[in-house]
């Protein structure tokens, strides 16, 4: 019987195999797998066989029977696949359908990644009018009128002691003037200056300005949130060093400087032959300041800080004229 | 400010190489800016023997030499006249820089090559004085001393071993515009005190005193006068040391008394004038206010016109001289003085600076004397030039210093206590850690009690007038790398609510709506911005007419924007900007702030194809309606629908058509199309379609709670109906008439098609609505949604005339 059952496993394989149309397919079907097949054939056998031998015997027959059914619908499938009619492929190399596609400016990019870096330190974001007076300007902020400082910022005036601001500096005033200690709070926005235009300096340009101001606040501390902030926009690696400036609404001052990421500090055009780049204006708020705002400036101590933000774009992206910022060329605007 | 390594070691003994003394003093606030080594000028140039001189075989005049070159011998062609075997030459080997082409190119400098002379090759070129820029000197090569080494280089020779830096000095360090000045801070870094030079004066019997007066008749402007008097000196140019010295820090020699008192400047920073003292009308200097609207000449030649506020430096008759910015024509030092008097005054800071300003004049003397000089050294910045001139010049140096001072000025004693050092800086410095930092930049420091410093401010420190001063001044020459870096600040949350949020999300979506954001900066030429119809803020001193005044809309800069990246090839544009416009406000007083009014502002622009030219989009030419979708998506994403459109009574100077936009009943801004006119103007020959909107509004109809309502539980049914109405009837009376008669039922209304031709005929039009029903609460029968379009058809049919079609 169970040679049989081999045989029957083998002639069906064949005979499968030879089947090269569904005419074929179906005779062997017919043959095999029908009511009346060989295979049935074989199960009406088993009645004749010994009691013991039965189980085995049945399970052996139950497998070929799912075996030829398994090869036969295996074959039916290709065999139809073969006979139907040839389509011609989708092209799937046809482009997409397009949309526009929208992008912020790069200057709005940094911009808001500065921002994101001192919201997750605790600095709020405040805001303070580009027309400002002479007073907020440069007089609460410790420029004694006729000081040589005054040397560095060329004013656009709009009236008499009415400016447009040179600094973002005079929201320093207007925010410690609306609110008591402690003060932690960033503040971007435009700054004018009465410069030619060039390929490094424009007339106006952004600045975030940083302040904070509590008891015990030092310049120690000034460092470690400075030093935190740069490594996480210019990357943890960098070098930085903190050098004796000044300003006349700190004291004492300091630029920060950091390795110059374009040559690693080696020395380049960029950074001008240094190996490094003046990234930030800094220093602790000067006792004239908070005078000028009615805090007490023996209880409370301060730092601010303040960076432009095109030049961190040119240096970022490797722009080399600082026009093409605001030009807003479609082109430009795109690539980023 | 330029300063020489060597001029340096003068006064302080140091060896750092170009970078260290870059760090070094960046470190101690004096910003090295850059430096020149000046001998790199003479790279590859050295001192050459002419061994032999042979005729050379092709040509006459040159000749054809082997010179020693220290080690080796080269072959070298020279045409020069005078070389003769045993001369020590100047040789420059292929790759120098060649200062003066003495053959052509207007005598630029070149890069010497290896060359074939006639056939002969030459390994170098032996110079003349010219070609080594070192004079005028071209008619032979430039014959060095004999007793000079084959081989050494060029620069070693001639002594040019010199390193310059630039250094940027920021306006509260006045003392450190001189080279004594910056020693002083080197000796810091050295831990050593730099070394003045000494003055040795041979003085004559006669006192001066006897030969000049001087009389101060305004000793608020001017605390003190100083001068000397010397006679019978020979004016003649200066020798080659100080001619060379002067030049390398950017001073153009003149004659040995001016270049003594440039070189007195720059050593002690102490500006000085010397008068033709012979000029002077009855020997007399007497410093005043000028008169208002004199004229004088200075030493430039310019007629300048004083003030009442300007301080001259006079004779018995005339001024002489504006204090402390420039000398007078009159009694300049010419060939023939053989008499001087040498000013060395202190001038108060603010009064020179308004007279440089209102002069234009910024010189050597006014940029310190503005920036306070040192009031106790004008005695001996007098008696150093006297000591030079005499030198230099020879003549009799009259006894005694002119030193009109009647109010003798008080050292500064400052206050600092250490726990206020400490707790500014963030260190644990000791009292003695405090004072020996001092004691390094010559302040003196007086212990007082257990926490407090008196400090005395030596006279030449004039920014250290309180504690915070003494406080830098400790931290600066502590070194500021070595303060900690302290990294657990103290937090405290920031509790404000944020005020840019609507601003973020607003460019986010403007992003995901393919739009590109633009900043334009906010100044802009007038006629432009006049288009707006607004007045104007205007700048009082405009850096260019471009940029006269502040934007009152930011259409008027996007369209030159617009026409930029028409220019450019870029036709298809979706723009957005944030940005502020200022606004004048009527009756204030240009001189307050409250006369200008700042405004936020969001501007949308669309113009061109509405997508990228690209596979199975067809190309579309944007229209009004596009802009009214994407203003429509944008305030009911924000607003939700408490927004409406103004469509006929909004008027704007730059669209038209043009509609309005009210959030919750306020105006907020405007959409439509840029005017023809106006586009034509600037030469944009498309439709440009603009969106201007008040962010403040957008904020204050900014719905930020969302709150859920329950999804329906019962299925809706949609119902289309069409009708023919005239063909000057706005399509929302129709719509509006759907929506409030179907209620509640009827919970949505789209304007699906609008047509107007041969079945509804030319005055008429079709408008076609798909209606959707659906109630909260159970399925709908078709009984109630028949009922529901009956009443809608009747009401439209009785309000708007309309007809339904079948």
């Amino acid at each position: 019987m169970l040679e049989k059952v081999v045989h029957t496993k083998q002639a069906f394989t064949e005979e499968l195999q030879k089947a090269a149309t569904l005419q074929d397919l179906e005779q062997t079907r017919i043959k095999y797998l029908a009511r009346s097949g060989e295979i049935a054939a074989l199960f009406e056998g088993m009645k004749s066989a010994a009691p013991a031998e039965k189980p085995a015997l049945g399970k052996t027959l139950n497998e070929l029977r799912q075996y030829a059914q398994a090869q036969f619908d295996e074959k039916k499938l290709l065999l139809e696949q073969s006979a139907k009619p040839k389509e011609v492929p989708f092209d799937l190399t046809l482009p997409g359908r397009s949309k526009p596609i929208g992008t912020k400016h790069p200057v709005t990019q940094v911009m808001e990644e500065i921002k994101r870096i001192f919201r997750s330190m605790g600095f709020s974001v405040e805001n303070g009018p580009e027309i400002e007076s002479d007073y907020y300007n440069f007089e609460a902020l410790n420029f004694a009128p006729d000081h040589p400082a005054r040397d560095m910022q060329d004013t656009i005036f709009i009236a008499d002691k009415i400016l447009l601001r040179t600094h973002t500096s005079p929201v320093q005033i207007r925010v410690m003037e609306k609110q008591k200690p402690p003060v932690r709070a960033i503040m971007p926005g435009w700054a004018y200056r009465n410069e030619a235009v060039s390929a490094r300096s424009l007339v106006a340009f952004h600045q975030i300005e940083g302040l904070y101001v509590d008891e015990g606040v030092t310049f120690s501390e000034l460092k470690g949130t400075l030093v935190a902030f740069a490594k996480q926009f210019y990357g943890s690696s960098i070098k930085y060093r903190f050098r004796p400036s000044f300003f006349p609404f700190t004291e004492p001052s300091a630029e920060m400087d950091i390795t110059c990421y374009l040559c690693n500090g080696k020395g380049c055009r960029i950074c001008k032959h240094s190996g490094w780049l003046e990234v930030l204006g800094s220093g602790m708020v000067h006792p004239h300041v908070f005078q000028a705002v009615g805090y007490d400036a023996e209880k409370y101590t301060g730092y601010a800080f303040g960076m432009g933000i095109e030049r961190t774009a040119l240096l970022r992206y490797g722009i080399d004229d600082i026009r093409i910022l605001y030009e807003n060329d479609v082109r430009f605007l795109k690539q980023f | 400010m330029k300063v020489s390594q060597n001029w340096l070691k003068q006064y302080i003994n140091f060896k750092f190489t170009p970078e260290q003394f870059t760090e070094k003093l960046s470190m101690l606030g004096l910003e090295v800016e850059s430096s020149e080594d000046l001998s790199k000028k003479y790279d590859k140039f050295v001192v050459g023997e002419v061994l032999e001189r042979a005729k050379h075989p092709n040509a006459d005049r040159l000749s054809v030499c082997k010179v020693n070159i220290g080690g080796t011998v080269q072959e070298v062609v020279c045409g020069a006249p005078n070389v003769a075997a045993g001369q020590k030459v100047a040789v420059a080997l292929v790759g120098a820089v060649i200062p003066h082409n003495q053959h052509g190119d207007e005598g630029k400098s070149f890069i010497l090559e290896h060359a074939k002379i006639r056939g002969v090759e030459s390994h170098g070129m032996m110079c003349s004085e010219q070609e080594l820029g070192l004079g005028k000197d071209a008619s032979g090569i430039l014959v060095l001393d004999a007793a000079a080494k084959a081989g050494t280089p060029l620069a070693k020779y001639l002594g040019q071993t010199d390193t310059i830096y630039e250094i940027g000095i920021t306006p509260n360090r006045s003392d450190c515009l001189s080279h004594i000045g910056v020693a002083r801070e080197i000796g810091v870094l050295v831990n050593k005190k730099m070394k003045h030079p000494k003055v040795i004066l041979k003085e004559s019997r006669t006192p001066a005193s006897k030969f000049a007066k001087i009389e101060i008749l305004d000793k608020e402007k001017c605390p003190r006068y100083s001068a000397r008097v010397l006679r019978n000196i020979k004016i003649g140019p200066s020798p080659k040391w100080l001619q060379d010295i002067l030049s390398s820090v950017g001073v153009r020699p003149i004659n040995n008394v001016v270049d003594v008192t440039n070189y007195v400047l720059m050593e002690t920073g102490h500006p000085l004038h010397a008068f033709d003292y012979d000029k002077l009308a009855e020997h007399k200097i007497v410093i005043k206010a000028a008169r208002d609207g004199e004229k004088f000449v200075t030493l430039d030649g310019k007629e300048r016109t004083l003030t009442s506020e300007t301080l001259m430096i006079c004779d018995a008759e005339r001024p002489i001289a504006v204090a402390g910015v420039m000398g007078g024509a009159n009694t300049e030092i010419s060939d023939t003085t053989t008499n001087i008097l040498i000013e060395s005054a202190y001038f108060h800071p603010q009064n020179i600076r308004r007279t440089s300003k209102y002069l234009g004049l910024s010189t050597e003397a006014s940029y310190r004397f503005e920036r306070g000089a040192d009031m106790n050294i004008t005695v001996t910045a007098a008696n150093r030039a006297a000591q030079l001139i005499q030198e230099l010049a020879g003549g009799d140096l009259l006894k005694g210093v002119l030193d009109a001072y009647p109010k003798k000025r008080k050292p500064i004693v400052v206050k600092a206590r250490v726990s206020r050092i400490n707790s500014i800086i963030g260190t644990s410095l000791s009292k003695m850690q405090i004072i020996s930092l001092l004691k390094k930049i010559d302040l003196v420091v007086k212990s007082s009690s257990r926490d407090e410093l008196l400090v005395t401010v030596p006279s030449f420190r004039n920014d250290i007038l309180e504690e915070i001063d003494v406080i830098e001044e400790v931290a600066r020459v502590y070194g500021y790398n070595n303060i900690e870096t302290k990294t657990h600040a103290a937090i405290d949350f920031s509790s404000n609510v944020r005020t840019d949020a609507l601003q973020d999300e607003v460019r986010e979506f403007l992003i995901g709506s393919g739009f590109n954001e633009i900043l334009a900066i906010g100044l802009q030429d007038e006629a432009t911005m006049s288009l707006a119809g607004k007045p104007l803020v205007k700048a009082l001193n405009p850096v260019s007419a471009e940029m006269a005044a502040l934007r009152t809309s930011l259409v008027t800069s996007a369209l030159g924007i617009v026409k930029h990246n028409r220019n450019h090839g870029t036709k298809d544009l979706r723009l957005f900007e944030l940005g502020n416009i200022h606004l004048r406000i009527d009756g204030k007083a240009s001189n307050s702030l409250e006369a200008y009014q700042e405004e936020e502002r969001l501007l949308l622009v669309i113009s061109g194809n509405h997508a990228p030219v690209s596979y199975g989009n067809a190309s579309r030419v944007v229209d009004v309606l596009d802009m009214k979708g994407e203003v429509s998506a944008l305030l009911s994403k924000f607003c939700l629908d408490n927004y409406r459109f103004i469509y006929y009574d909004t008027h704007e100077a730059l669209s038209e058509p043009c509609i309005g936009i009210e959030i919750n009943g306020t105006y907020a801004g405007f959409f439509g199309k840029i005017r023809k006119q106006i586009a034509d103007k600037l030469d944009i020959d498309e439709a440009v379609f603009v969106c201007e909107m008040n962010i403040r509004a957008l904020r204050d109809g900014w719905v930020r709670d969302r709150k859920f309502s329950p999804l329906p539980k019962f299925p809706g049914v949609t119902r289309d109906l069409a009708f023919t109405v005239d063909a000057t009837l706005p399509q929302n009376k129709v719509e509006d008439v759907i929506r409030q008669v179907g209620r509640p039922l009827c919970t949505n209304v789209v304007l699906f098609d609008t047509y107007s031709g041969q079945q509804t005929g030319k005055d008429k039009k079709s408008v076609a609505y798909a209606l959707e029903f659906q109630s909260p609460d159970h399925t709908l029968a078709e009984e109630e949604i028949d009922h529901a379009l009956a009443k809608i058809i009747e009401a439209v049919q009785r309000q708007c005339n309309g007809v339904l079609r079948s």
